[in-house]
């Protein structure tokens, strides 16, 4: 992680604005590299059309649109802990502890609990005090994020896989199934609750106080604080916020399975830092956001609804969004502001 | 020197009598603790067992250690060691015992790939590491095409070594003994270790020190990888199995030993030896937990608050500008 930025740097959010007042050339190569994850996903989807017509078919696109929902929802939140300059490790953990909450707390075949939609808001605070642990461990303890939410995935697993007794509950509950099975305007609701969930970040991101603060943290954390920012404030919020996510994944999650296990969030974590680092969002902090995070979602989903369509190996995609994270930070890390790489 | 250490505060309790005391004595009184609640813990045949079952543990935790010294972390180590096992169990029947250092020269491989994915594209360790795992991950899915894969009869003659014992000693304890060793030799005694503990303590100054930073870190992930690749081996040598998710629950574990062990976070200060105590500490807990009635499915919880715990109290506060 870098420790050490050059603080003579402007924070990020201003350089738009700044580039914008400098001139064409500069606005090219800015737009160039804004535009560059759309332009991504528009020559990946013309080049899946034109090698299988299947996929630009109504039913394909709606289950791209599904299998994007639970990513798209996870994703929002790493998303502002990324724009922080931190890493939230802990999805993997915080979704299965949604899913489990929601599981057995709504009707299922292991209690006899049925507080029907009163689950579903218990999963999702319950996916909220883990990211309130992760952001009160990272600040009171004053640890590295990466290490708290190591910290942090494994006690939600470990939680998980015990109320569960490590096995697998069933989700009974009609209207919560139907989260994943019901339609609205030909879409399933998981995926109305996904867009839900990204309008929600958008205006966090755009329209909110902690939205900009978060950004200008990422920035320059330095200069943050001497603007009179607390970073320990918009920490704390910023993590309980993708805990929040986190948890309504978790509830998504568990509706599209009809169950919930230890294992709801195996390999989510990996594709949502894909999805984020793919959009475009720094690693570093303070450039990118919610936007970025859509595209970079969309673009992972359709790679792997293709690779499926054009009949390659399904084992083969994690290694290709290994290789795409790869590539993407290599073309967008912004090397000049950082002095250690660690 | 009492009003010293009062005037420094909370750091007193990272200084180095503690740091070398703690996981020791930590140690100690958690044996005792399973000696109570089950006489006949602290005998030669139940230690011997499991020092057996630490061994894939410290191997990983060794690994992990040379990249932490340096002040990076490694996340790929559960997946390479999943894919050498996957390649042991595949190409057993095939190349007989040569299977052995071929999967154990692909973790190496992939250990160089995330040294240089991270130096060379300067690209924070963990992201790197994350990558590059599921890169591996995915491979190992596609050579076993997603399924487990049996040691069968013929592949198990070459196996049996591992299950074995020498001198009185289960053979996976003298590998863990002399992969030690090695490891406390090469860092003590070698131009490398003393550069991994360098560039960890402070890279600007190991630097302009002319030590060549970028070699350091990436020979660092190469033995990690390869250490990673041999644990994996032994793991599937010792269940007669190799999968994807072999050793998938073993990164945390293996994460937590190193800290617990005293090694910090923040590195340049570590070692092999506290990793095999931090190991240790590791192994007595999962005994002890059962021995105390903690319901095994709750383990994580227990490393995930130790991992905490110890990175808290271990951590060189001073050496981080902003805590990110």
């Amino acid at each position: 992680m870098a420790t050490q930025t050059n603080s003579s740097s402007l924070p990020q959010p201003l350089t738009d604005r700044a580039v914008r007042r400098l001139g064409r050339k500069r606005i090219t190569r800015a737009a160039l590299r804004a535009y560059a994850p759309v332009a991504v996903l528009l020559v990946l989807g013309i080049l899946i059309a034109l090698a299988n017509p299947n996929f630009i078919e109504l039913r394909n696109l709606v289950r791209v649109a599904n299998a994007a929902a639970v990513p798209l929802t996870i994703a929002m939140g790493t998303t502002f802990v990324i724009l922080l300059g931190s890493i939230d490790l802990s999805a993997e953990g915080a979704v299965a502890v949604g899913a489990m909450v929601l599981v057995l707390l709504a009707r299922n075949d292991a209690n006899t609990h049925d507080f029907g939609w009163l689950a579903v808001l218990a999963a999702v605070a319950a996916g909220g005090i883990m990211g309130l642990v992760s952001g009160l461990v990272q600040t009171g303890l004053r640890i590295p994020s990466f290490m708290a939410t190591l910290g942090t995935w494994f006690i939600g697993l470990g939680l998980a896989t015990y109320m569960l007794g490590g096995s697998a509950v069933r989700l009974m509950d009609p209207a919560l199934r139907g989260l994943a099975l019901n339609r609205f305007a030909g879409l399933p609701v998981a995926v109305w609750v996904a867009l839900g969930a990204f309008a929600v970040a958008a205006v966090i991101q755009t329209q909110t106080r902690l939205g900009r603060h978060i950004l200008a943290l990422g920035g320059g954390e330095d200069l943050a604080e001497y603007s009179g920012i607390s970073p320990a404030r918009v920490r704390l919020l910023a993590f309980t916020l993708a805990g929040l996510f986190y948890g309504v994944a978790g509830v998504l999650a568990a509706s599209q399975l009809g169950q919930s296990n230890a294992v709801i969030g195996d390999g989510r974590l990996f594709a949502a830092v894909t999805a984020v680092v793919v959009g475009g969002t720094a690693l570093t902090g303070g450039e990118g956001g919610v936007f970025n995070t859509l595209v970079g979602v969309l673009i992972v989903t359709v790679l792997s609804n293709g690779m499926v369509l054009l009949g390659v190996s399904p084992y083969v995609q994690q290694t290709v969004q290994g290789l795409m994270i790869i590539a993407a930070v290599a073309l967008s890390l912004d090397r000049v502001r950082q002095t250690i790489v660690k | 020197m009492k009003a010293l250490t009062a005037a420094v505060g909370w750091k007193g309790a990272s200084s180095l009598p503690f740091r070398d005391l703690a996981p020791p004595g930590l140690l100690v009184l958690l044996v005792v603790i399973v000696e109570i609640f089950a006489p006949g813990f602290v005998t030669r045949d139940t230690l011997l067992m499991v020092l057996g079952d630490t061994a894939v543990l410290f191997l990983l935790a060794t690994a992990e250690t040379f990249v932490i010294l340096l002040g990076g972390i490694d996340l790929s180590i559960q997946s390479i060691a999943s894919l050498a096992s996957v390649l042991l169990a595949q190409l057993l029947p095939i190349l007989g015992g040569f299977a052995y250092p071929v999967a154990i020269l692909a973790g190496l491989v992939f250990g160089i790939l995330s040294g240089i994915v991270h130096v060379r594209l300067r690209v924070p360790s963990f992201v790197a590491t994350l990558a590059t795992g599921g890169v591996v991950a995915g491979l190992a899915l596609l050579a076993a095409r997603g399924r487990a894969i049996t040691i069968e009869e013929g592949g198990r003659a070459y196996t049996a070594f591992v299950n074995a014992t020498l001198f009185g000693l289960p053979s996976v304890v003298l590998l863990s003994l002399a992969v030690g060793l090695a490891g406390f030799w090469v860092l003590r005694y070698t131009r490398f270790g003393r550069y991994s503990v360098a560039v960890g303590a402070g890279e600007p100054a190991a630097w302009a020190a002319g030590v060549n930073v970028n070699r350091t870190k990436i020979t660092a992930f190469a033995v990690s990888g390869t250490l990673a690749a041999l644990a994996g081996v032994v793991l599937a040598a010792r269940l007669s199995s190799g999968s994807p998710s072999l050793a998938n629950q073993l990164m945390l574990p293996a994460i937590a030993a190193v800290i617990v062990g005293g090694t910090a976070i923040t590195g340049g200060l570590g070692n092999v030896g506290r990793t095999a105590v931090g190991a240790l500490i590791i192994s007595i807990v999962r005994v002890g937990m059962t021995f105390i009635g903690v319901n095994i499915f709750a383990e994580n919880v227990v490393f995930g608050a130790m991992l905490i715990a110890a990175v808290a109290v271990t951590i060189d506060r001073s050496k981080i500008a902003i805590i990110k």
